[in-house]
């Protein structure tokens, strides 16, 4: 059974078509990135997962289950657009939100005390969300998501905000989560992440699925149609008819190859023209890569 | 169910231990309390105060009648006026003068009083403090009468014949009603016009309250976290009613602090010495349980409105201009509520108190005025049930709608159609 799946799904607003014929199937236990530029339709989908919003056509199932109030509660959530009751404490909203999700207070209170300690926000818990830094309130909204313990979570921007510290204890807790069966879905801009975190992506641009599948699966498929030069030097090599397209990093560049290039070529060009090559690696092209190529040209 | 619940007792609880709430429930009835203990203890203090002066009879022979006239009563049972000495035709009237001036302004005196040698010309009264209107005005009484007793005296009429020829009717106004006859003495105009007001200003307060409440959620964006959690409908289920328990809270201490100042305030204002009209105001039950009825079922009609006017904006500001929506049919209730007040019983306030946007607040004022026959008041709660069953249906939708909409506030058109669209 897929956590969830989504077949043939649509979804306008007005004249506006936010979402067109997305199928999608994400299997339990998957860690999914969910990708696509601003106003891809990927909040829309969400929310029409959530039964927020009622798609115009296909269908949703949950856990097997048509979407509905109670598959709700199956899914934690963590929106992009942060932000909680500014007067209430802090420990006392935790548990509002996990009564809610089904928990019972007595439960949810004990929880929240465990979670609070594991993100070094114990001697917090009595104080007001507003006297709460940036970071830390992102950690009480972190834990709102996952304190029922849901079979699925959707993370939108998880890390955004905070430090590397921080932002490793989340990185560990959903992997905990993974391990322990959980489905999670990780909207994001940040492609090393998903590289690092998810196992399949779904790629969404203009409201329709334009790549989804197994990660390595998709990268496979393009083969090792990418150099990445680290050099010092002249970059005239770069001008090489072999060369599609340059992406410019501090240290070196990303190229990738037109189709049938043969990247000896390259670095034999490098080499004559003078540049100090430190670093000269065939790969697959990089999620970021095939992001820009996917969603530039559409 | 639970989740409903868990948010009007989140709601509840959290607007019952603010500041505004504690300050607003617990202080304005003891500053209430306070301020009618002090106007009474006032009132009687300063009516203690008898004016204490001389006359100084230029035309001689008139005081003893001034004097005589001079029979009003203070609060306390004191006489209202003391005169000290009457000077008859003083020899040198500009000697006399100069020695009271002196005693007023040292205070021995309170005043003097100047009649003058002719008659038509005005008498006057020398007085430190030419305020105090309340002695005044008996003061001048008093003299007009004197004098038209002197006047009739000299034409050899006789004072009481003519009193008793001209002594008015004294029109004298009873309430008739089931309960009985009660004389009135405005008591019932004032009891319906503060009714009204105090329900059109607690449905306005709470109607915004419930406003800015899921607007906060939306600004703050704590209602993105909410709807993954809860129906939208659940929501807006859960903040009506948990406002409304905290309007009900405030209610129940009010009337609680109420009905003791009716029992204690009584007889502080007999301690205080003062002959004052609040034992006489009496509120029956009956009325007071209706207005609650249907302040409840205005508060359900009109907060469902300001709840989706809420949830369609963005800001405080877009809300403040949008909220004449909600407020609209509630602001006209009360530029035409002095129609029915005059006559309640007319068929243009049988069909205005009948309108549910209206009747909250037009059937409790004629009930208080000449309670209407049941029917009229059945007939307009069941109509009140209807439309809060139909408001509250519309709002749910552009509620429903609005919360996940940010940016431009809405147009009403637009708000229709969000309602036509979900």
């Amino acid at each position: 059974m897929d956590a969830i799946a989504l077949e043939n799904v649509s979804k306008s607003y007005d004249s506006v078509t936010a979402v067109s014929g997305v199928n999608l199937r994400i299997p339990q236990g998957a860690v999914l990135g969910l990708l696509g530029p601003n106003g891809a339709g990927k909040t829309t989908t969400i929310r029409m997962v959530m039964n927020i919003l009622v798609p115009d056509e296909g269908s949703i199932l949950v856990l097997g289950e048509p979407v509905s109030d109670k598959t709700r509660d199956s899914i934690g959530y963590l929106p992009e657009e942060r932000g909680l009751y500014p007067r209430m404490q802090v420990r006392s909203l935790i548990v509002f939100f996990a009564a809610l999700h089904g928990l019972s207070e007595a439960e949810a209170d004990r929880r929240a005390r465990e979670w609070l300690d594991r993100f070094e926000l114990a001697q917090w818990s009595e104080k007001k969300m507003n006297e709460l830094s940036k970071g830390m309130q992102q950690k009480v909204q972190f834990i709102i998501a996952v304190l029922h313990r849901p079979p699925i979570v959707i993370l939108d921007e998880p890390f955004s905000g905070l430090d590397p510290v921080n932002a490793a204890t989340v990185k560990d807790i959903m992997l905990e989560m993974r391990d322990q069966g959980s489905t999670i879905i990780l909207s994001t801009h940040r492609m090393e992440q998903v590289e690092k975190m998810c196992d399949s992506i779904c790629l969404i641009n203009h409201g329709r699925s334009v790549l989804d599948g197994d990660l390595r699966a998709i990268k496979h498929s393009y083969g090792k149609n990418t150099v990445d030069i680290e050099f010092t030097g002249p970059d005239g090599f770069l001008t090489n008819p072999a060369i599609a397209s340059v992406n410019r990093f501090a240290t070196g560049v990303e190229a990738k190859l037109k189709p049938g290039a043969d990247a000896q070529e390259i670095l034999k060009a490098a080499v004559q023209s003078g540049a100090q090559i430190s670093r000269f690696e065939l790969l697959e092209p990089s999620l970021n890569e095939i992001f820009i190529e996917k969603t530039s040209h559409a | 169910m639970r989740k409903i619940w868990l948010i009007i007792k989140r709601e509840y609880v959290t607007r019952v231990k603010t500041k505004g709430f504690v300050i607003g429930t617990l202080i304005v009835p003891l500053l209430g309390i306070g301020f009618t203990a002090l106007i009474i203890f006032l009132v009687g203090h300063q009516s203690n105060q008898s004016l204490r002066f001389a006359i100084v009879d230029n035309a001689g022979g008139i005081a003893p009648t001034v004097v005589g006239s001079l029979d009003t009563k203070l609060a306390s049972g004191q006489p209202m006026f003391v005169v000290t000495e009457t000077i008859d035709r003083p020899a040198s009237p500009g000697a006399v003068q100069d020695e009271l001036r002196a005693k007023v302004i040292s205070g021995a005196l309170d005043a003097y009083l100047l009649i003058p040698k002719d008659l038509s010309q005005p008498t006057e009264l020398h007085t430190k403090n030419p305020g105090n209107y309340a002695l005044f005005g008996p003061l001048n009484a008093a003299l007009n009468q004197a004098l038209v007793e002197v006047r009739l005296n000299a034409r050899g009429i006789h004072v009481d014949d003519v009193r008793d020829i001209v002594r008015g009717a004294d029109l004298q106004i009873i309430k008739v009603s089931k309960q009985g006859e009660s004389v009135e003495k405005g008591q019932t105009m004032g009891v319906a016009v503060a009714l009204v007001i105090l329900l059109y200003l607690s449905l306005l307060m709470y109607g915004i309250i419930t406003m800015r409440s899921v607007l906060e959620e939306k600004t703050t964006r704590t209602m993105e976290v909410l709807i993954s959690a809860v129906h939208p409908f659940e929501l807006l289920a859960g903040k009506i009613l948990g406002v409304a328990a905290v309007a009900f809270t405030q209610f129940f201490i009010w009337s609680l602090s109420l009905a003791l100042l009716a029992t204690y305030g009584a007889a502080l204002s007999a301690m205080a010495g003062a002959g004052t009209t609040l034992a006489s105001i009496h509120i029956p039950a009956g009325l007071l349980a209706s207005a609650c009825v249907y302040f409840f079922g205005g508060y359900f009609l009109y907060s469902s409105m300001f709840a989706a006017v809420g949830a369609a904006c963005s800001n405080e500001q877009d809300a403040a201009q949008l909220q004449w929506i909600a407020m609209a049919p509630l602001v006209f209730t009360m530029l035409i509520y002095s129609m029915v007040l005059n006559d309640p019983a007319s068929r243009a306030s049988l069909i205005l108190s009948e309108i549910p946007f209206f009747s909250p607040l037009l059937m409790p004022l004629r009930i208080s005025l000449q309670t209407p026959p049941a029917w009229q008041i059945a007939l307009s709660i069941g109509l009140l049930f209807v439309s809060i069953v139909a408001v509250i249906y519309c709002s749910a939708k552009v509620y429903r709608v609005g919360i996940l909409m940010y940016g431009k506030r809405p147009t009403l058109p637009e708000m229709v159609r969000w309602l036509r669209h979900s």
